[in-house]
């Protein structure tokens, strides 16, 4: 997903219990009994130019929660992030995980049409042109769509290229969206979702009605307004001022500030981003497996989480998804200067100057690499932080470097593994590629039994975290703000079914 | 002498912190969570002593204002003064058009350009602050410079036939002083002020920096939770500019009596 | 020179200068760090798709070719089409000026009156405790960036005391004018100071002068004087001064048009720097350029008529 600003300032620690507390929304009063009516207006940071009604081009959190409003995918992201079923109802493989049969729920489009097979085929052969470039193709990649078919109109059989469990995650990638066959124009976009088309102002807002035939049953909201407001300290002041009801995307600084008051209140869904360094362990001097655990050993975790995610985050382990399906575990690493100091010695290390890049492309990258830089004083090391242009940040330290900030939003593990640790996968900035591992994952996503696959998962964690090239030292909440009366707001991470969903949620 | 008073106290309290404050700051920084009420002014928005970050601050913002309004009068003065001065039409021509056409670039157009081409660093937002201001001190030492030309003293000494040297540079120079040190303090404070907005433009200098001006922007956040980690340095800031101005229109007022 | 000769001769520079600016714009993109396939690409930046997203812009055709194309297009005022998005840019363009142009013309139309007002009080006080207090106030607001100000302005009068609308969002920005006085008055901070200070230094030395003296001893009246005689005079430095502003103007509505959220050119600029969409950068530095040469001719102008000798200052 694309990173908009979001200033990873400001909260104590101390606030760890109010965040808890602040969880339960439905607890509130003034929006514990849903209502039918109203129309809410949601504030998001958007991308001028670069905004498109296009399911399968969204890229940003706005697109992305307007596409969920119009669209349905086939699959989701339940809270845990693992697949649940949306549009398919449900999902049998073949023995060898090589055909899939997906039974489709009972739907039809803002224009009455039904929701088939043919239509399924059809949006996933858009997304797989060889000649455009959307963002769930990789995801899709292993479909073999030729010899794919429609059953009947409410089955769908997918022919894969590999035997794949976890077909299902691809069914829920980010902009794997359904649309009517031959569908291109998107300036009225026709969907299967909650909320149909009424107006776009590239830029400035969207406006949404409800969708009476929703399959999952109609919304409570009459209207739903989708306006921008990039500037996190605008979106906070018109939520203040009464001109939205839903703030999308605030600081821990903001949350601190208004949680006390009666004119906003706070959702926090924790675990939705993770914070990092990554080392890439093919070259120096992070090829030097030794050097890479001094530096685990160097990250003070409570105090990043502390003044950089202001306490409104959680330490992390030096693995990816925390609290999600399939995460292992292990014990928690701390700070242990002494051997880090041993190591690096051991490593030959000592005196060196590493550069660590950083940008502001994700908030909080630049000043936790200063923090981080503050942390490696005195080890022998010397962290000499670096920063570069944030719109061309990723693709830059994807190539060159050899230790640089990294941030991502919540995906399924297997996706992670996939996208970023094996040797064929495009943006893995760890470069680490190793046939060992590769097996493994091959093991687990081409074994349907499950006991088998949670041990190879198990397993390929604890490589990561034992020499792995990522440093993930905490999981940022994500915060919403809202006005007290709207209830029915999920805190499910992040990228999930329920995050941005306004199906569920009403003004009291 | 009153007069003197305030304005120099309002230059000396930020220019002895900007300059003396680097001093003492201590070796080991302290962190804690943001926005907290310890030390003295409270902690900034990574949880630092903000009263550290405010001694630490000010060096590269005065610094950089003063270099590169000095700067931009080094090179546009006699940029202006020749192109004034010139006998030949052509030199006059070819050192003012590339100017009007640089006074037709929105700046800040220019700011962010270069600002990402180049990169951080606090030469290039001195270098960025003087591009923005050298046209308008060439162009205006040019017409200083032209209108005092004009003027039947300096005929009169042309035709004594003092030296160029004693017309253009003596004469000439000590009659611009006026005119461009009314200008020089309006100058400083945009200078000042360019620094100031470069953070919130992500130009120059690191998001986390200890500068007064960054410590502006990033500690806005938290206006409501801890209001000195703004005010403090806007103050500073904001004294030096009055102080500034006050002098020189007291300088100016001197000069002419 | 008779003011249709000069006039000519500035249409003429003015067009060089249009035509300079754009190829500048052009040149500085080029030079950017990545591309708009790049910066499409973001935290996914797989190198294969960045490749196929490259050639599907047409990125992969030579900047040279790309920019004579561009520049063909320009004398039919067809500004070429988003890399990003696939929509004209006129589209863009035209969505965004009118909410930059009611800040700007609004913005202007305020500036002269007060600044002159503040200029021509603190002059005819000279010394006095108003001036000082004026100057000092001038001053200050000078030397805050707008957004210091706003931030202040909006947490007082926006959320604390809730007088004002805190942003302009989803407002239509004639319809409620309620949310253009805080943006108004964080635009207009600044250039008053500026301005306000050349009119007091103008209008001090037209006191001071020979002829002002002159028509003192003539025995015209001292309001006549400092009016009629001394005010015209001290005007021109400064309608020179408010050209200059309107590209000053230009960074200040970017700062004012992202915290008060109003859809303007200056977030278009933003947004399509960040995205590296050139055309679209393109045609807003042509919008830009044709604005401050204009405004600079007509100043000039005015200068002109005011005093002609104001013609060295061009």
């Amino acid at each position: 997903m694309s990173l908009n600003r979001r200033g990873f300032l400001g909260l104590t620690s101390g606030l760890a219990v109010v965040t808890l507390a602040g969880c339960g929304s439905n607890a509130t009063s003034a929006s514990s009994t849903p209502r039918t009516g109203g129309r809410l207006r949601a504030a998001f940071a958007g991308g001028g130019a670069k905004e498109v009604l296009d399911p399968h081009l969204a890229n940003l959190f706005v697109e992305a929660a307007r596409s969920k409003a119009m669209f349905d995918k086939l699959a989701d992201l339940g809270g845990d992030v693992s697949p649940q079923p949306r549009l398919a109802e449900k999902w049998e493989p073949n023995a060898d995980l090589t055909r899939w049969r997906i039974t489709l729920r009972e739907a039809v489009f803002h224009d009455g049409r039904p929701v088939r097979a043919q239509d399924v085929l059809a949006s996933y052969a858009r997304i797989l042109d060889p000649n455009r470039a959307f963002r769930a193709k990789s995801s899709l990649a292993l479909i073999d769509l030729p010899n794919s078919r429609a059953v009947d109109d409410r089955t769908v059989e997918f022919a894969l290229k590999r035997p794949f469990a976890e077909f299902p995650n691809a069914l829920a990638a980010f902009g794997a969206y359904i649309v009517p066959e031959g569908a291109e124009d998107f300036t009225k976009p026709i969907g299967s979702g909650a909320f149909s088309f009424v107006s776009f102002e590239p830029g400035r807002s969207v406006l949404l009605k409800r969708n009476p035939a929703y399959w999952e049953g109609a919304p409570l909201l009459d209207e739903l307004e989708f306006v921008i407001a990039n500037e996190e300290s605008a979106r906070t002041n018109a939520l203040l001022g009464g001109q939205v009801e839903y703030a999308h995307d605030l600081t821990p600084t903001t949350a601190r500030s208004h949680a006390s008051g009666d004119r906003m209140t706070i959702h926090r869904s924790p675990n939705s981003a993770v914070q990092a360094f990554a080392m890439k362990v093919d070259r120096p001097p992070f090829d030097n497996r030794d050097l890479r655990e001094a530096l685990f050993l160097l990250a003070d975790r409570p105090q990043l989480v502390e003044s950089v995610l202001a306490g409104s985050g959680q330490v992390g382990n030096d693995l990816f998804g925390k609290g999600y399906q399939h995460y292992a575990d292990l014990p928690q690493r701390q700070r242990d200067l002494d051997r880090a100091k041993f190591l690096i010695r051991k490593a030959g290390a000592e005196g060196l100057v590493v550069k660590l890049d950083t940008s502001t492309a994700a908030a909080g990258m630049v000043e936790a690499a200063t923090v981080f830089a503050d942390q490696a004083k005195g080890s022998g090391l010397t962290i000499e932080v670096v920063q570069g242009n944030k719109d061309s940040y990723w693709a830059d330290t994807l190539k060159n470097g050899s230790l640089s900030s990294f941030r991502s939003g919540a995906m399924p593990i297997e996706t992670h593994v996939a996208q970023r640790l094996l040797s064929g996968s495009g943006t893995n900035v760890t470069k680490w590629a190793r046939p060992e591992f590769d097996a493994l994952y091959e093991k687990a996503v081409s074994t349907s039994d499950a006991t088998a696959r949670t041990r190879a998962y198990q397993e390929m964690q604890r490589v990561l975290h034992t020499e792995g090239g990522y440093l993930m030292w905490g999981f940022a909440d994500w915060i919403v703000g809202a006005k007290p009366n709207v209830g029915g707001i999920s805190t499910a991470p992040a990228n999930t079914l329920d995050w941005a969903r306004f199906d569920k949620v009403w003004l009291g | 002498m009153k007069r003197v008073g305030i304005g120099g106290l309002l230059i000396v309290v930020p220019l002895a912190l900007a300059l003396l404050g680097p001093l003492f700051v201590p070796e080991e920084l302290t962190r804690s969570a943001p926005f907290m009420p310890l030390g003295l002014l409270g902690t900034d928005f990574v949880g630092r002593d903000t009263w550290h970050q405010v001694l630490a601050g000010g060096q590269t913002v005065v610094l950089v204002a003063l270099l590169a309004t000095a700067l931009s009068y080094v090179v546009g003065v006699p940029y202006g003064v020749v192109a004034a001065t010139a006998r030949l039409r052509l030199v006059d021509e070819v050192l003012m058009r590339p100017l009007d056409v640089l006074l037709a670039v929105p700046s800040l157009l220019v700011l962010i350009l270069v600002a990402a081409i180049t990169g951080q660093g606090l030469v290039v937002l001195v270098g960025i602050v003087t591009l923005v201001n050298f046209p308008d001190v060439a162009r205006l030492s040019r017409a200083t410079a032209l209108e005092i030309a004009g003027r039947p003293a300096l005929e009169a000494m042309r035709m004594q036939g003092e030296s160029w040297w004693q017309t253009s540079i003596v004469y000439t120079g000590r009659s611009m002083l006026r005119t461009l040190a009314a200008d020089l303090g309006v100058r400083l404070t945009a200078a000042l002020y360019l620094v100031a907005s470069a953070s919130f433009l992500g130009v120059g200098v690191p998001p986390d920096a200890a500068d007064w001006a960054v410590m502006v922007d990033r500690n806005r956040g938290g206006l409501f939770l801890q209001p000195w980690a703004v005010v403090v340095p806007a103050l500073l800031i904001i004294s030096l500019s009055i102080g500034l101005n006050l002098v020189f229109d007291r300088a100016l007022r001197k000069v002419r009596t | 020179m008779s003011l249709a000769s000069y006039a000519a001769r500035r249409a003429t520079l003015g067009l060089m200068q249009v035509l300079a600016v754009v190829t500048l714009v052009f040149f500085l993109v080029e030079a950017l760090p990545g591309d708009a396939a790049v910066a499409l690409a973001g935290d996914s930046p797989d190198p294969a798709r960045i490749a196929q997203i490259r050639a599907a812009m047409g990125l992969d055709r030579p900047a040279l070719e790309r920019f004579a194309d561009w520049l063909t297009g320009l004398p039919r005022l067809d500004f070429g089409e988003s890399l990003v998005s696939g929509r004209p840019v006129a589209q863009f363009l035209s969505a965004g000026i009118g909410p930059t142009v009611v800040l700007a013309v609004l913005t202007l139309l305020l500036l002269l009156p007060i600044s002159v007002l503040v200029g021509v009080l603190a002059a005819l006080r000279e010394g006095s405790l108003l001036d000082r207090a004026l100057t000092s106030v001038s001053v200050a607001l000078h030397s805050i960036p707008e957004f210091a100000l706003a931030v202040v302005l909006i947490a007082v009068f926006g959320v604390q005391l809730g007088w004002l609308p805190p942003t302009a969002v989803g407002a239509d920005v004639l319809a409620e004018p309620a949310v253009l006085v805080l943006p108004l008055v964080v635009l207009l901070a600044r250039p008053i100071c500026s301005i306000s200070r050349l009119v007091r230094a103008g209008m001090v030395d037209a006191l001071a002068s020979d002829y002002v003296r002159h028509a003192r001893r003539l025995g015209i009246g001292e309001t006549w004087v400092r009016f009629a005689h001394a005010l015209p005079n001290a005007l021109a430095p400064a309608v020179q001064q408010v050209a200059r502003t309107t590209d000053w103007l230009l960074g200040g509505v970017i700062v004012v048009e992202a915290v008060f959220v109003i859809p303007g050119l200056g977030t278009v600029l933003v947004d399509a720097v960040a995205a590296r969409d050139l055309p679209v950068v393109q045609g807003l530095a042509v919008v830009f350029a044709v604005t401050t040469v204009a405004v600079n001719l007509l100043a000039d102008l005015v200068g002109f008529r005011l005093a002609p000798r104001a013609e060295v200052v061009v």
